[in-house]
């Protein structure tokens, strides 16, 4: 077990399914604890850190293989591959969004269904697509970022979280210092420069989109660009802020898997 | 033009793609762990890095027909870039030095057609493993180029770099505002030229040009030298750089001023006394040691060594206290020193006491020196605020002939002496000059 033991990987659960929770940028697979209780009640629960997160990031991140996305896809493969499964339940926060979207382009036969969590196929405006993003607004957040880490932490977490939760606050502050500050610095890249709007077309599995109203990091026309784009995709939208709707309204989260996972499951 | 590396292998395996009806060509430089880089590839898309070990590509021998894909592991990005899963490939083994695993991969959406020019694709490894290695070398010069232009530009001194051939030149940001012209590359011969009308605004301009005119055929010249630039001062190194041609040289511009300020006012404090800012004992005792040596070289001359002391120095300070005390010293040593020339060596003995070693005195002028210092204190009181207070001063001198067998204790000898003639001079009544007898 190479791959699951180098990404942290942590096993739980009473059902046959495996589940995959792969966490987004800033967290680590402690953003699932909120939601974990459930899953593990219907699932084979599989958690890991990504590459550069979590307590052993620093080891896990190869500044070349984890340049683009699709090096994380890789990782994600090898994991799956690893624990030698195949219709997998993939829940992807975030970044982990579209990884699995380019994991389940390459391989479709690992996953039986993708639930996305505030994901974006790409953050910068082009044309007709909102994404939300100007270049300039993505250079001033690296140059912050570069410039104090500790000081653009402290303000990003706010207005990433969206809520007035300071356990989450606090939580997300503590998992984003916890990354060394270039490895950030160039993940931050990667997703923002990303563009996997073509690779979202080519899904050929169901997917679910779930996000908030009000993300500071996916407009809601991103959702519903990804919802007619993805190939018979269900788009829930919950009517509160913030970009981690899986720690600040979990219950939200869990009403929408529970109609979602287990009706179609059935 | 020639084509670059990368350029090349591109327009390769566009050409591969074409003539082996391929949906997909690959060049990859992969190193003995698997970890692949792309080098080439037939279509615009952007790969990073992925690893492939795990491909299945990696260890099998290859022949020279395409194979099913399904039992092959490729990356994402991979068959992101083909839109689709490939029905076959073909990977044609390239190995390199530095990348032994490198290969050229070949995918069909289909089936790959049975065509002969299939076959024929490895006689192009060797061709391919040339454009790796070259590919290789440029990517390592362009590293080493961004690295050499970091540095260039981060020391922090002018640098001017000229070439082997010795017509072309480089200079940085630094050196281009000291020389009033662009960083980059220039002729040697004009930055020769500014370099040299730099120098000609120095003060110490006839010193550099002697310096510099001895060495000026002289290929393996080294030199260090201050260039003495109105207020600033640049330490001016230079020597030769070996390279193609061998008349490379370096000339690296410092601002050493700061430095300098700061080196002199440590040698400052270190020789003066803190509370009257006139030089201190260990000052003294070192440059008359230095005089005296220079007097013996020579013959005939005279040295005259004065004693100081503030008469009743004990009493102003128990009436008025040590602030004034101290004050009171500054103003006996300001006025002993404007009292005397410029050429004579004054100093702090320590306490209330002030020593004097009186350049070439001719001993007629010695009592008139004397009474001028002894009256430039005693003439007008010292001023603290609403205080007036009235000093004296005490003075003995003593001279001697400088004599060449004369040893080193000539100094204690004359400040022995004059200490006698200044007890004399308390004895005396205080206020009043005595002189030993030579």
């Amino acid at each position: 077990m190479e791959f699951f033991r180098k990404l942290s990987g942590r096993r739980s659960g009473l059902g046959r399914q495996v589940a995959v929770l792969a966490h987004g940028f800033g967290t680590d697979q402690s953003a699932w604890s909120s939601l974990r209780p459930w899953f593990d009640a219907r699932y084979d629960v599989i958690s890991f850190d990504l590459a550069g997160c979590g307590a052993r990031g620093a080891e896990t991140y190869d500044f070349d293989r984890h340049g683009t996305i699709f090096g994380y896809a890789d990782d994600l493969i090898d994991l799956i591959d690893e624990i030698d499964t195949q219709n997998i339940v993939y829940v992807g926060h975030s970044m982990s969004g579209m990884i699995g979207a380019a994991a389940a382009c390459a391989r479709p036969g690992l996953f039986d269904r993708l639930v996305m969590i505030g994901a974006s196929p790409r953050y910068l405006n082009d044309g007709d697509y909102f994404g939300g993003f100007e270049q300039s607004d993505l250079d001033q957040l690296f140059d912050s970022m570069a410039a104090n880490f500790q000081a653009w932490v402290a303000g990003f977490a706010p207005m990433v979280v969206g809520v007035p939760d300071n356990t989450t606050i606090t939580d997300f502050s503590r998992t984003l210092c916890q990354m060394q500050p270039d490895i950030a610095l160039n993940i931050s890249r990667t997703i923002f420069s990303s563009d996997m709007r073509q690779t979202a077309t080519r899904i050929r599995r169901p997917v679910h989109l779930i996000q908030t109203s009000a993300d500071m990091a996916v407009p809601t026309a991103v959702g519903t660009w990804l919802a007619n784009a993805i190939p018979g995709a269900t788009l829930d939208v919950i009517d509160a802020a913030g970009h981690l709707p899986h720690m600040t309204a979990a219950n939200e989260v869990q009403r929408i898997l529970d109609s979602n996972l287990l009706a179609k499951a059935a | 033009m020639t084509a670059s590396p990368a350029g090349g292998i591109d327009a390769l395996c566009r050409f591969i793609q074409q003539a082996c009806r391929a949906d997909l060509v690959l060049a990859v430089e992969v190193d003995g762990t698997g970890r692949a880089v792309p080098a080439g590839a037939s279509s615009v898309q952007a790969f990073g890095a992925c690893n492939l070990q795990r491909s299945g590509l990696l260890d099998r021998s290859w022949a020279t027909s395409p194979v099913p894909a399904n039992d092959f592991r490729l990356p994402s990005a991979i068959l992101h870039a083909l839109n689709q899963p490939p029905a076959s490939l073909l990977f044609v083994p390239t190995p390199v030095d530095h990348a032994p695993a490198s290969g050229l991969l070949l995918l069909w959406a289909d089936e790959a057609p049975p065509l002969s020019v299939i076959g024929e694709l490895p006689l192009l490894g060797d061709s391919i493993a040339r454009l790796l290695s070259a590919r290789r070398d440029s990517v390592r010069q362009l590293a080493m180029r961004d690295q050499f232009s970091d540095l260039f530009e981060s020391v922090p001194s002018g640098i001017v770099l000229i070439d082997g051939d010795g017509q072309g030149a480089m200079i940085n940001e630094r050196a281009g505002v000291l020389l009033g012209c662009d960083a980059g590359q220039h002729r040697a011969g004009k930055l020769a030229d500014m370099m040299r009308r730099l120098r000609e605004n120095c003060s110490n301009r006839e010193e550099l040009e002697r310096a510099y005119a001895a060495h000026v055929s002289d290929v393996n010249f080294s030199a260090s030298m201050h260039w003495t630039l109105g207020e600033r001062t640049l330490e001016v190194t230079t020597h030769p750089v070996r390279g193609e041609g061998g008349e490379g040289r370096i000339w690296l511009f410092t601002d050493v001023t700061a430095e300098l300020m700061m080196a002199a006012e440590l040698r400052r404090l270190a020789t003066s006394d803190p509370l009257t800012g006139v030089p201190n004992r260990r000052h003294f005792e070192e440059r008359s040691a230095e005089i005296l040596a220079a007097r013996q070289a020579g013959s005939g001359h005279s040295v005259t060594v004065m004693m100081l002391d503030v008469d009743h120095f004990k009493r102003i300070n128990d009436n008025y206290g040590h602030p004034a005390g101290d004050e009171v010293l500054k103003v006996v040593a300001r006025r002993c020193r404007e009292a005397l020339r410029d050429r004579d060596l004054f100093a702090r003995f320590g306490g209330e006491e002030f020593i004097a070693l009186l350049a070439s005195s001719v001993e007629d002028d010695l009592p008139a020196i004397a009474e001028r210092v002894r009256a430039a204190i005693a003439d007008e009181p010292v001023q603290l605020g609403d205080l007036s207070i009235p000093i004296t001063v005490s003075i003995g001198t003593a001279t001697a002939e400088v004599v060449k067998t004369l040893g080193s204790n000539l100094m204690d000898d004359l400040i022995g002496r004059a200490d006698e003639a200044l007890y004399q001079a308390k004895q005396g009544g205080r206020n009043r000059v005595m002189m030993a007898r030579s």
